[in-house]
């Protein structure tokens, strides 16, 4: 009898304590309400662009597989960017992933320890360069020298032409020019990242590779790369999202013709920088298609980026596990 | 088996022995010969990769540091013509343009981002997990979407038309799922024992999130915070949309305006030789200004680590 009023002031204080500590406070309400914001933003993001689109909806077959694209009237047909947006960006990645690889190797096990911290700067800060910087260099530098030297060499060699088509194109923008300042674009990023995942392979791991009398070669192709080949896979996936997304450098290299081709040095287009260069005239239905394109576009990077966080997630738990 | 048979036990085992060790021997000679192979790729590897970003870094300081005089940074560009080719005027439009549709979309993008991640460092809940997920997807978009974006709302449905406003909305919405990233995980580094240690003492939620968790993972949302704004600058896709171009110095929210990348991308295609030169000039100032802000958010940070260490 005496104990319970202390038992009940006791579980007011509890109650009192709770309430200013647990999620009932205006602070929290603040957060949830900011976080609510942010998704609005990102819903309303999805939302609008897709009800933008809305007027093409019924021709989705045409704006996937159409050709051609009919600037005024329509129909509208994404197939040349699709294709274009494909041809450059595995183009690039592939000349991207095997000399970032080697390039990433080279600055963990090559390169001394001290100079190590400033190439590792150096790299990242090439990564943080504006697109639009690799495109000007792309087209002002780079598409004269593809012109007049390196179209000509690559259509001497014999049945060249059934890859590349005949050179002589008027600025010596190309699918290929594009694929090229896009490799030369994401290199920078690419390293960055794999550097960081090679590096972090547990130190133990590569002294008990050599201790056993494994070679340099052997320990990198049988110790660090398969410990760290899941983070590889997401540096190349969020590579491959970079180079998928790429709007004006493209746009300013790549020609900006709407064929469905496959000669590299015939100019083409790739989605993003078909929005891009045809935004300024459009309206209406044309309008509403390349708002399509942009869906199109934000499925392609949705699909990319969850792969990627997934793989670099799961080696996460691998390198944890380790 | 059989002539080693015949030999004595001593003989048969040093004749084994030498066996291997030949063979050994060949093989280490040819797995050493592998390894270097592949090391001196990998060093001709990173020699290509040197190769063509040298080579863009040095043109962009031979082409670029001509261009930039007083006029470039002055006044306002004129339109050159046949009889005046190389009167093109400066960028001081582009210049304003930029910093203001930085600044706005600051405005917008740090606070809703910083909030947004601290609410996701400090709470478990599936809205938590969900947001997540939506910034880390956010921040992989291509930037081409955020001036759609910008584009369909102001324009289209809002009917403000071209203006800074709608430029500086897509930046913030390109800024702000990195903050949210970058601010959540500083958040998530401040130690358990700070906040427990603010319990203890009986501070309320908030005082404890402003007065010790806040100040504690300052360093890291600042670095983000600079990290962002320096990929905001630099793009040209999400403002090429909506901004309308405009050629006059003006801070105001509601007039059209131009930015440096914007000026780059639109004088690279012109006819004028003049033009086409004058883009070094506006890249290398926002080169420099993106590496100022990234080797600053980098110093930085690294700083702030020494000192509470």
């Amino acid at each position: 009898m005496v104990l319970l009023p202390d038992l009940q002031q006791r579980d007011e204080e509890v109650a009192e304590f709770n309430s200013a500590t647990s999620s009932r406070s205006w602070y929290h309400f603040l957060l949830i309400g900011v976080g609510l914001v942010f998704t609005l933003i990102s819903l309303a993001f999805v939302g609008t662009i897709l009800w933008s689109s809305r007027s093409t909806w019924s021709h989705v077959g045409t704006l996937i597989g159409g050709r051609g694209w009919q600037s005024p009237t329509g129909p509208f047909g994404g197939l040349a960017m699709i294709v274009g947006t494909i041809e450059t960006s595995v183009i690039a990645l592939a000349i991207a992933v095997v000399i970032g690889l080697g390039t990433a190797i080279a600055i963990v096990f090559l390169i001394p320890r001290r100079f190590r911290t400033i190439v590792a700067t150096c790299v990242e800060l090439l990564a943080a360069v504006p697109s639009i910087v690799y495109g000007i260099w792309g087209l002002l530098v780079l598409a004269p020298f593809m012109l007049n030297t390196v179209d000509p060499w690559l259509n001497s060699w014999p049945f060249a032409r059934y890859v590349f088509g005949s050179p002589g194109q008027e600025f010596g923008t190309s699918l290929l020019l594009a694929a090229i300042v896009l490799a030369v674009m994401i290199l920078p990023t690419f390293v960055a990242i794999s550097r960081e995942v090679i590096s972090s392979v547990p130190q133990e791991l590569m002294e008990a590779s050599l201790s056993l009398g494994a070679t340099r070669w052997q320990m990198i192709r049988r110790v660090v790369l398969p410990t760290a080949r899941i983070g590889l896979f997401g540096a190349t996936f969020l590579s491959l999202a970079r180079a998928t997304g790429e709007t004006v450098a493209v746009a300013l290299v790549a020609g900006g013709v709407a064929n469905v081709q496959f000669h590299l040095l015939y100019p083409g287009t790739s989605i993003a920088s078909w929005i891009a260069t045809e935004f300024g005239e459009a309206s209406g239905n044309e309008l509403s298609a390349l708002m399509a394109l942009g869906i199109l576009l934000m499925a392609i990077s949705f699909a990319l980026s969850l792969v990627s966080r997934w793989l670099v997630n799961r080696q996460r738990k691998v390198l944890a596990a380790v | 088996m059989t002539d080693l048979d015949e030999l004595s036990p001593a003989d048969a085992g040093h004749e084994l022995r030498e066996q291997i060790r030949r063979a050994s021997n060949n093989q280490r000679a040819r797995r050493v010969l592998v390894s270097r192979i592949m090391m001196t790729l990998c060093a001709v590897a990173i020699a290509i990769a040197v190769i063509p970003l040298g080579f863009l870094v040095y043109q962009l300081l031979r082409r670029g540091i001509p261009v930039l005089s007083t006029t470039f940074f002055t006044k306002v560009p004129e339109s050159p013509s046949v009889v005046a080719p190389n009167a093109i005027g400066g960028v001081s439009n582009a210049i304003i343009g930029s910093l203001a549709l930085n600044l706005y979309a600051s405005i917008m993008a740090i606070p809703i981002g910083i909030l947004t991640g601290v609410y996701l460092a400090e709470s478990d809940s599936k809205l938590a997990a969900t947001m997540r997920v939506i910034a880390q997807t956010m921040a992989g978009a291509p930037s081409i979407l955020m001036g759609l974006f910008a584009f369909s709302l102001f324009v289209q449905d809002f009917r403000i038309g071209f203006t800074a406003l709608d430029g500086s909305f897509a930046l913030a919405v390109l800024m702000l799922p990195v903050i949210a990233i970058s601010s959540e995980i500083s958040v998530r580094n401040v130690p358990a024992t700070l906040r427990e240690a603010g319990l203890a003492l009986g501070a309320k939620p908030h005082t404890i999130s402003m007065r010790v968790v806040l100040p504690t993972a300052l360093s890291g949302i600042v670095t983000g915070v600079i990290l962002a704004l320096s990929r905001a600058v630099g793009e040209t896709a999400p403002v090429l949309l909506v901004i309308g171009g405009g050629y006059l110095n003006t801070w105001k929210p509601l007039d059209p305006v131009s930015a440096l990348p914007l000026m780059i991308y639109t004088n690279a295609k012109s006819e004028y030789p003049s033009l086409r030169a004058e883009v070094w000039g506006i890249a290398l100032v926002l080169v420099a200004v993106v590496f100022v802000l990234s080797l600053g958010a980098r110093i930085w940070a690294s700083r702030k680590q020494q000192v509470r260490t």
